[in-house]
This record gives structure tokens, C-alpha cells and sequence, in this order.
């Protein structure tokens, strides 16, 4: 059994464990975008528009 | 785009949700913007129960140019600030958000102005009290039992009780700077118990860019927009500054974090975040932070971080100073100066 688990042949190609991490990173950002986010917008640079011709 | 650093944060965990971070302003427009904008079309047959925000530029609330702004953090049953703020009988200007108006009034303090913007359809009226309640709503939605802010709601339907009384009672003597964003549960019940209204639109896109939804609505209503920086804690110390002119701002129970000893699902995104990445995932998401004027951790979640750089960077570009007076949190550094809120009192009244 010991052998088994060492490993008993040598695989055609190397196995990347990459995709499978960047993966899991996209479906939690899919989730993410169905489930979360603040109470309304932040806007860079603004502060007040008091009129709309301003 | 917001800076991901801030002088002397050292920061720990939360690879994936330090991605999310950049991504919260994207997310929240596709979340909330439409219900925003809804709400603000429903909102407009209740313009004329109130004035508009820019009233408030001709109306000084509170003596001086000081202002403490009550938000409804963590920290707040912790520090306490009313306290210190009844104790030294402060005259300055009292702002809250509407998530702590009930510990203002509890603790026998009407505001000089109280803030709303969530448009979430359910969850926010229950600051004023939610004539509606009822089994099935509690059954369906746990948020308030689940969370580390005002321990009394984890008891819901006392707490309603006392919420709904409270608000009956004070409500006449509140003005609530109410967002056209705000649910229709929320407006009925601002009107309901008789508050002074101020109408203003939040910010949902920059409203000096051609098709800007923002300046849509401002042109249909007339109203001023204002940016929130993402929550209303934010929003009401853009209002304490570049509504009422106030030089000296301190906030409280602007913690935009976790108490280190919080259980993860005691947070507020805690059942989101375990729906996207399961139990084992969840130190992936957290991020935690070392407050150095409290030298302490906290930990935070993308909602929150990405609330505290938009705010560091607001502070930064203000024509008013910022003292953080929370005594907890992730929020420092940049133009934000850290004190306790009775050295605020004491200096600056």
C-alpha cells in the first residue's frame, strides 16, 4: 500500500496546480459580484453638486 | 482609484478579499444602483414633504465650528462616547447616522442632524422602528441577531418595540438629511413620526461625466448630490464639513472593522462571504489589521476596507480637519488625526 501512495509510474506531463488556484479565485469573484458591495457609489474627487448647472 | 496603503498599517490575511477591495466600487453600482434609482422615482411624490439639503447651508446647528459624528461601529458600546460628550455638556454640533439615532435617544440626546442612505428595501427602517416586523421577516433575514454593533437588537422584537416608542416620541424634534435612495419602508416611517426631512441625491456615477444617471436626477429633482464615500457613516461627515461648515470634525464608532475577538459570524458580510468561499476560506477573505494609536488588531472585510480608503482619501482631499475619536478600528493614518473623544471635547468646543 506504502508503494501506492509513493507513487508508482511517472506521468506523461507535468501536473499544474495553477489553474486550478486562479480557478477557484474567478468563481469566488463571480460569487462575490452576486453577494456583496457597500451601501451606494464612491465617487473619486467629488464632494457636493449643489446645482445642476454648476 | 483609492491607494491600497496607508502609513504604518501592517496588515495580515485576506489575499482574496484585498482583490475584492479594488473591486467594491463595481460591485456596489451593480447591486445597489438600480434599486437606488428606483427608490429615488418613488421618492418623488415625497419631495414636497420636506426641503431640500441645501437649507441646511443657512441653518447653523450647534454652537461653533466643531461637530462630533455618532456612528454605529463596534466600538460603540465599548467606548460609549455619549458619555464623555453628556459629561462635559458639548454644544457643538451632534450628527449621527440612523443606525445610531436609537443609542443617541436612549441615552437622552436628540441629534442636530441624522443621516440615511441605504436603499435596502427591509433592513434599514429598523433603526426607526419597523411597524411591519413579523415572524416570517425575522425568520428570513438574521442580520441584526448575528451582528457585533447595538447588542438591544439581537433581542428584535423588544428592541422594535423600544425603537418604534423612542422614535414616536422624538421623532418631531429629529431632522433627518434623508437620501432619495432611501427604501419605501423608510420614507413612510421618517414621515410618520413627523421628522424635519432634507432631501439630497447620493453620488451613484460622477455627475460632471456625459450620461451620468446622477446628473439625470438631479436635473428631474433639483436636489443636491452628495458623495458618501460608500456609507452613510462617511456621508455624515461629508455633511458635518461641506454641508454645515463645521472646521473641526470628530468621528466615533467609525470602526470599519472588527474587534479582534469578533467571531467571523458575528460580521456583517459574514453569510455572503461564507456562501463564496466556504468555512475554510473565510482567512482568505478577512483581512486583519494593526491599529497603531490603539496598538491593537482588528480584522475587516472588503466592504470596510474598501470604506476606509475611500474615506482616507476624502479626508485627505477635505477643507476641514478629521479627528478619529473611535478608540477602535482600522481607520487612521493619511489626513485622519487619532484622539480620544474627550481630548476632542476639551480642545475644541
Amino acid at each position: 500500500m506504502t508503494s501506492v501512495l509513493k507513487g508508482n509510474f511517472t506521468p506523461k506531463k507535468t501536473v499544474d496546480l495553477e489553474p486550478e488556484k486562479k480557478d477557484l479565485e474567478t468563481r469566488f469573484e463571480n460569487a462575490a459580484l452576486k453577494r456583496l458591495g457597500g451601501s451606494i457609489a464612491f465617487v473619486a474627487k467629488k464632494k457636493i453638486k449643489w446645482d445642476a448647472d454648476e | 482609484m483609492t491607494s491600497s496603503k496607508t502609513p504604518s498599517a501592517a496588515e495580515q490575511g485576506g489575499a482574496l478579499g484585498r482583490q475584492l477591495v479594488a473591486r467594491m466600487g463595481e460591485l456596489t453600482a451593480q447591486r445597489h444602483g438600480a434599486l437606488a434609482l428606483e427608490n429615488a422615482a418613488r421618492n418623488q411624490d415625497f419631495l414636497d414633504r420636506g426641503r431640500s439639503l441645501a437649507a441646511l447651508r443657512e441653518t447653523p446647528l450647534g454652537n461653533g465650528d466643531s461637530a462630533v459624528v455618532i456612528a454605529a461601529g463596534p466600538s460603540l458600546k465599548r467606548r460609549d462616547p455619549i458619555k464623555a460628550i453628556r459629561e462635559r455638556n458639548y454644544r457643538g454640533c451632534i450628527i449621527t447616522t440612523e443606525s445610531a439615532l436609537p443609542y443617541c435617544l436612549r441615552n437622552g440626546v436628540v441629534p442636530d442632524l441624522t443621516i440615511t442612505l441605504d436603499p435596502h428595501a427591509t433592513r434599514i427602517v429598523r433603526w426607526f422602528g419597523d411597524p411591519g416586523l413579523d415572524r416570517e421577516a425575522l425568520e428570513a433575514d438574521d442580520y441584526y441577531r448575528r451582528q457585533d454593533m447595538d447588542d438591544t437588537f439581537a433581542n428584535e422584537v423588544k428592541t422594535n418595540r423600544e425603537v418604534l416608542s423612542l422614535l414616536d416620541r422624538h421623532g418631531k424634534d429629529v431632522r433627518i438629511a434623508l437620501a432619495t435612495s432611501a427604501s419605501e419602508a423608510v420614507v413612510r416611517r421618517v414621515i410618520d413620526t413627523g421628522m424635519k426631512i432634507f432631501w439630497w441625491n447620493p453620488m451613484l456615477d460622477d455627475p460632471d461625466e456625459p450620461g451620468s444617471v446622477t446628473a439625470d436626477l438631479q436635473r428631474r429633482n433639483g436636489l443636491p448630490c452628495v458623495n458618501a464615500g460608500g456609507n452613510v457613516g462617511t456621508a455624515a461627515w461629508m455633511m458635518a464639513g461641506a454641508v454645515l461648515g463645521k472646521q473641526r470634525v470628530a468621528v466615533t464608532g467609525m470602526d470599519f472593522g472588527y474587534y479582534d475577538d469578533t467571531p467571523y459570524k458575528r460580521t456583517q458580510y459574514y453569510n455572503e462571504i461564507l456562501d463564496c468561499v466556504g468555512e475554510a476560506g473565510l482567512d482568505t477573505v478577512f483581512m486583519r489589521v494593526y491599529n497603531p494609536h490603539i496598538k491593537a488588531w482588528f480584522y475587516t472585510d472588503p466592504a470596510y476596507m474598501w470604506y476606509r480608503e475611500a474615506f482616507l482619501e476624502m479626508a485627505a482631499d477635505a477643507d476641514y480637519r478629521t479627528y478619529n475619536c473611535t478608540g477602535g478600528g482600522i481607520l487612521f493614518g493619511g489626513a485622519v488625526e487619532s484622539m480620544g473623544i474627550e481630548t476632542f471635547l476639551d480642545r475644541f468646543e
